[in-house]
């Protein structure tokens, strides 16, 4: 437990938790897609963390606590704004295609040639496409370079679900960067 | 493993986050199967295309502001500490949940280092991030996991940086830096504590001045000490001699780069 009330707490806060400002920064913008309203996401989850600081243990895993924070300020915000929150419909995931066990035999290879074509802004792009729950775990794992248990901590679920969330974003992805491609006539049409 | 039960961990595999068991099993069947080794090098490329987007930072003003705020707070707070009161209960929820994956009771460490170790033996190529460039691939741990690494150069001693690996050691994520002799692999374990300073089991051992614990398990030799919160542990078949130089050159360099 810190001490209470002194500089030293303020100065931990600055060391642990200040240090993943640009992580926090940059998820937000990628959430908000504006750089204002990421500022002021990012912002309260800051001070809502300074203030519950204390009950942080040391040791613990302070950017999945910085996440898990700043993901409740951004969906209170959402609410706030009447959006509807994490559409969880079946049939958004029915359309994100193929399921977790598709055998890779299945999917087309000619999509994936198109790493090397991928401008600047595409992923942004791509990304900003994805419904909310594919797009925080995609961001999480694969940007910010989270382990499946930490996503799974962010977002209160269990690790085979964020695999599932993953699995099923990062085929959105590689289909909307596959279709970008298309469109500049890189790769050809497949199949 | 066959295909099929190789594409069905193909995401976890990429990811480095299997078991040892499953890690090695995969790594065997890639080993031996091109088209699924063609399958695991795609998917990496597709996650490097991520990791490699543009890292944008908060803007110096948003920095300072946020700063500041804080330290106002914590003036504010210390005129009147019983403010807070209403924020413990709903910081408990959350704070009860993020601890208590870590209350388990703790499995010999060094058994689990090991047991890492003696799998990555057997993989063709041990390390996720190939390089042998010290810099390159403390850079890769940070952007990768924002775990500080340091990357010793132990070239002196013969010892060559093969590269890095992210991997679980009792549920956290722990940086193992790759070397080899020859054809002897020597790993370097960075596991972040719990906190609390638990002893190592291990014959104590003490070297220029420093303290370690020393211990042979399944036919390897580990050297492990505990500094600030984070357990350091050097696997392999190389003699205690070899392991405890390569321990001092990395308590050097790490205390070299904590006073740049």
């Amino acid at each position: 437990m810190i001490a209470w009330g002194g500089g030293d707490r303020t100065r931990e806060f600055e060391e642990v938790a200040l240090v993943h400002l640009d992580a926090l920064y940059r998820t937000a913008l990628r959430l908000t897609h504006n750089r204002a309203e990421a500022e002021d996401v990012v912002q309260e989850a800051c001070l809502r963390a300074f203030r519950n600081f204390h009950r942080f243990n040391p040791g613990t895993n302070c950017r999945a606590w910085l996440f898990t924070i700043l993901r409740n300020v951004f969906l209170n915000r959402l609410r706030r704004a009447g959006h509807e929150v994490l559409n969880e419909d079946p049939a958004v995931w029915e359309s994100a295609g193929e399921s977790v066990t598709t055998p890779a035999s299945a999917r087309k290879s000619p999509e994936e040639e198109f790493f090397q074509t991928v401008l600047h802004g595409d992923v942004d792009r791509a990304l900003k496409g994805l419904p909310l729950v594919f797009r925080e775990a995609v961001i999480l794992a694969d940007l910010e370079g989270l382990s499946y248990r930490e996503v799974g901590e962010v977002l209160g679920c269990p690790t085979g679900t964020v695999m599932s969330r993953l699995f099923r974003g990062r085929s959105l992805l590689r289909q909307s960067l596959g279709r970008f491609a298309r469109e500049r006539g890189y790769i050809k049409e497949s199949g | 493993m066959n295909c099929q039960d190789f594409e069905t961990h193909l995401a976890p595999f990429v990811d480095g986050e299997l078991g040892v068991d499953e890690t090695a099993a995969a790594a065997a069947h890639v080993g031996d199967c091109p088209r699924c080794q063609a399958l695991a090098e795609q998917e990496r490329q597709f996650r490097q295309l991520l990791r490699r987007q543009p890292r944008e930072s908060a803007p110096p003003e948003f920095r300072a502001r946020v700063t500041a705020l804080c330290r106002r707070e914590a003036r504010r707070k210390a005129l009147r500490p019983w403010f807070v009161a209403p924020a413990l209960a709903a910081a408990a929820a959350l704070a009860v949940a993020l601890l208590q994956p870590g209350l388990g009771r703790p499995a010999p460490l060094v058994g689990e280092l090991v047991a890492n170790h003696i799998a990555y033996v057997d993989i063709e190529r041990p390390a996720e991030f190939a390089s042998t460039d010290r810099r390159k691939v403390a850079e890769w741990f940070r952007e990768r996991a924002a775990l500080r690494a340091t990357v010793p150069d132990l070239s002196g001693a013969g010892i060559r940086l093969v590269g890095g690996r992210i991997g679980q050691i009792r549920e956290r994520r722990a940086a193992f830096v790759l070397y080899e002799k020859g054809r002897t692999l020597l790993s370097i374990f960075m596991v972040p504590t719990l906190g609390g300073g638990a002893a190592l089991p291990g014959t104590p051992v003490s070297y220029r001045g420093l303290q370690y614990v020393k211990q042979e398990q399944k036919g390897y030799r580990t050297v492990a000490w505990t500094e600030g919160d984070t357990v350091f542990g050097l696997v392999s078949l190389l003699d205690y001699q070899a392991l405890l130089e390569c321990a001092d050159a990395l308590r050097f360099e790490r205390a070299r780069e904590s006073r740049v």
